[in-house]
């Protein structure tokens, strides 16, 4: 225990300093993963301005869809003012699909679609976001 | 890297059977039998099996060549098939005349065929039956080491192991009841009796030297009133040195003349006499190559047959052998027949004490002579008995904890045994169960 | 449990990570190549794999009827599963009792190589996402102390075939070869999932060995997988059924 307490210290100061640091960069935003209940992968990293800029995204519901009861697409509708848990739950039902399932192809869906942007885990979920990935 | 000095030390075999089939063959004969062998012969299994072995060694220490020669492991198992068929398979059957003599030396005196190997490989891999095919492509390219195949000549022509005539085979017989006349004057060996419960069968060296093990035999049968016949005709012969060789056709024959002739004297059972190799042709190999899933006619071995007699009460023991003994469990019995419980039972029935070796039963170790490595005579005698130390070892812990007489009901194993006796100076007596039991059992005054 | 998150926290390093904002995500011809082996590529693996593995067994059964039809009379149900239930068991046979490293060692081994590829919630999401089917996973901690015992056990091996004489004598080049197939989707994987550094070549070799160690299955010595429950059965079915004897 002794000879691990220097090692422990030393930790802990990086730990904080990096810590701080990263709660000091502002422009970060995550992809709100609260409704998962013991997440397995580090949230997403988007920056939405961002990537509607690059991906010229004009219109709220290329995204933020909306179904009807007979699982057809809405058009002009669109669900910016809910949370994306407020339709999926964290279980399929029906042809609804759940939650992370519709995260995934919502996203990699239309990526792999457009042959743009990221398709792979990890560059979504990101364990050390400043790291070029 | 040093190679241990004994490497330099181990002399040069020269065994003429060898060398004289080694000079004789071309590339052409090589490459065309091991390819007949491995594409026509063998199937499913010998793939399979090369193709699961995942070389991971574990068969190395349940080989007693292996341990014996301080876990060198060109003596592994999966060693032996790395000199021989790997390389076979590989190249295609493209070897060279030399490599051939050393797979048949390697095949032939290096593996007693045992099967505990097939114990410890964790697929169950069968490496004795893939040194068999290698001792098959020796046979037809022949090269096989000369003894034994004097051996497999002699029961090509006469159906017995020994050139035992057929005459000489009937006079010893009749010696035999003579002299055990002596003893019970009413005693017969009846020949050829036609619907006798049981042919008594015995190996070729029986009549040739260890005719007191007929007349043993033959009080016996008399004592217990056993229904029992031998024939007088060649078939009664049980041993099988072709088997080892590879020979199979002869091997076939053999066995052929064997079930047929007890057949002809309508006999319910074969009973054998203390022979673990010939358990294995008449039980196990040759039936099967006669298109017999088990034996035609039921094969008693003597173990079963004298635990039978004993359970049944058929013989009583008037007087228990004192001195402790400890039981060497035959491979084709024990490993091969499952006879192991029988023969502590048979053993505790007439011995006073017995002390187990270890390991033992199934997991005993070879006695390093089965699997017609005896058979290839004097020129590896001593290689052979070099090549268990370890069965030294394990019989001087016996040794240590009591035991002054080793039991060893099979011939092989006898022999063996008796070399590695005198060889290392163990000082064990060595007896067949039926030398004890004959002495035990309670006879007619 | 606790450990397994430990460890995973550390590895991670996620508390004590700079976070910065994403570069602009580049690499599109990554993005291509990951497709690639991800989506046809795949299928053709899998699909090698699992007619391969039917072809390799089908062929051995046929090869029995044709040559040594004599097996199928001794094979018995109950002597074959007698015999491999014993060697399916950790110390149940008298060979692992004797190596007792090496069996500790070589079951982790085989189920851990057996089980983390198909419970690994990353596996079943793409899964799910193909061909949608799913079933439950394994915690991510849980799959990565196991990915580890997996590399740790071919450390293991493979020092065993350098230093140990009995398996040295035996070894080719082709027994490192299907070590390393076998290692190697578990060691990019590893890397692919910390994301320490070159996260996408990790990610696509992750795939592409994965896929090649599929296709090597039925045809390499990796076949042990399809051809060690014949091979056992038969021995015991011989030793239980002809020999009277125990097999382990």
């Amino acid at each position: 225990m002794k000879k691990c307490f220097p090692i422990l210290l030393l930790l802990l100061t990086v730990s904080l300093f990096f810590l701080v640091y990263a709660y000091s960069q502002e422009d970060m935003r995550f992809i709100n993963a609260e409704a998962f209940e013991n997440p397995q992968r580090p949230p997403t990293v988007f920056n939405h301005d961002e990537h509607n800029e690059l991906a010229q995204i004009e219109e709220c519901n290329e995204c933020h869809h909306i179904y009807d009861k007979e699982g057809k697409r809405v058009e002009d509708e669109s669900s910016e003012d809910q949370s994306c848990s407020d339709c999926h739950e964290p279980k399929a039902s029906g042809r609804k699909p759940a939650l992370m399932k519709a995260f995934h192809i919502n996203c990699k869906g239309c990526h792999k679609e457009k042959g743009k942007g990221p398709v792979m885990c990890g560059q979504c979920h990101v364990r050390r976001p400043n790291v070029e990935d | 890297m040093a190679e241990p000095a004994k490497k330099v030390e181990e002399k040069k075999i020269i065994d003429e059977g060898l060398e004289m089939g080694t000079e004789k063959l071309t590339q052409d004969r090589i490459e065309n039998v091991i390819n007949r062998v491995l594409k026509g012969e063998s199937g499913a299994r010998l793939k399979a099996y090369v193709d699961t072995c995942i070389h991971c060694g574990l068969c190395s220490e349940a080989c007693h060549y292996y341990l014996s020669q301080d876990n060198d492991p060109r003596w592994s198992p999966v060693g032996k098939v790395k000199q021989t068929l790997w390389e076979m398979i590989k190249k295609k059957g493209k070897v060279s005349p030399d490599f051939i003599k050393r797979a048949a030396e390697i095949a032939s005196t290096e593996c007693n065929l045992c099967k505990r190997c097939a114990m410890y490989c964790p697929f169950g891999i069968d490496i004795a039956y893939m040194m068999l095919v290698v001792r098959r492509i020796n046979h037809l390219l022949g090269v096989t080491p000369l003894y034994i195949q004097d051996t497999a000549h002699s029961h090509a022509a006469t159906f017995n192991q020994m050139w035992v005539k057929d005459d000489e085979w009937i006079d010893t017989l009749q010696w035999q009841e003579e002299e055990a006349q002596g003893e019970i004057p009413t005693l017969r060996i009846p020949l050829e009796k036609e619907g006798a419960d049981i042919m008594y069968s015995v190996i070729g060296p029986e009549p040739k030297f260890q005719a007191q093990l007929i007349y043993q035999a033959a009080v016996i049968m008399d004592v217990a009133g056993v229904n029992w016949t031998m024939p007088a005709t060649p078939g009664w012969d049980n041993s099988d040195m072709a088997m080892f060789t590879g020979d199979n056709e002869i091997m076939g024959r053999l066995k052929r003349a064997h079930f047929e002739t007890a057949a002809r004297l309508r006999v319910k059972k074969i009973v054998m006499g203390e022979c673990g190799h010939a358990f294995r042709s008449v039980y196990d190999v040759g039936n099967r190559w006669l298109g017999w899933r088990m034996p035609p006619i039921p094969v008693v071995h003597a173990i079963e047959f004298y635990y039978n007699l004993l359970k049944e009460g058929r013989i009583k023991i008037a007087k228990k052998f004192e001195e402790a003994v400890t039981l060497n469990d035959p491979c084709n019995v024990s490993r091969g027949g499952g006879l192991h419980d029988k023969a502590r039972y048979v053993v505790n029935a007439i011995c006073e004490s017995l002390v187990e070796m270890h390991p033992n039963r199934e997991y005993n170790y070879c006695c390093c002579a089965g699997g017609g490595v005896i058979n290839c005579g004097p020129p590896y005698k001593m290689k052979r008995v070099e090549g268990n130390r370890i069965k030294a070892e394990q019989l001087f812990a016996a040794k240590a904890r009591g035991a002054k007489v080793l039991i060893a009901p099979c011939h092989n194993c006898h022999s063996g045994l008796e070399d590695i006796n005198h060889h290392y100076g163990l000082g064990m007596e060595i007896k067949f169960i039926g030398d004890i039991l004959y002495e035990a059992m309670e006879k007619p005054a | 449990m606790i450990h397994f998150k430990r460890l995973n926290d550390l590895l991670s390093r996620k508390y004590w990570a700079p976070v910065s904002a994403v570069k602009e995500h580049k690499g599109e011809a990554m993005n291509t190549l990951y497709n690639f082996v991800s989506g046809p590529l795949a299928w053709v693996a899998f699909i090698i794999f699992f007619v391969g593995c039917l072809y390799r067994l089908i062929r051995i059964l046929v090869l029995v009827h044709k040559k040594e039809k004599y097996i199928y009379t001794y094979m018995s149900w109950k002597y074959s599963f007698r015999s491999i239930l014993h060697w399916v068991i950790p110390f149940a046979t008298v060979n692992w009792r004797k190596h007792p490293v090496l069996t500790i060692v070589t079951f982790a081994f085989h189920i851990c190589l057996i089980i983390t590829p198909i419970f690994l919630l990353s596996h079943i999401i793409l899964w799910d996402e193909s061909w949608s089917v799913s079933w439950w996973s394994l915690p991510d901690s849980l799959v990565q102390a196991m990915t580890l015992i997996v590399i740790g056990s071919c450390i293991f091996f493979l020092i065993r075939r350098l230093i140990s004489p009995e398996v040295q004598y035996v070894t080719f080049a082709s027994d490192y070869i299907i070590l390393a197939i076998v290692a190697a989707p578990f060691v990019t994987g590893f890397m692919s999932y910390y994301q320490w550094f070159g996260y996408q070549v990790f990610t696509i070799l992750h795939i592409l060995s994965g896929e090649i160690m599929l296709i090597a299955i039925p045809f390499t010595r990796l076949s042990h997988m399809l051809f060690s429950p014949l091979t056992r059965a038969y021995m015991g079915s011989e030793f239980g059924g002809v020999r009277h004897a125990r097999d382990w």
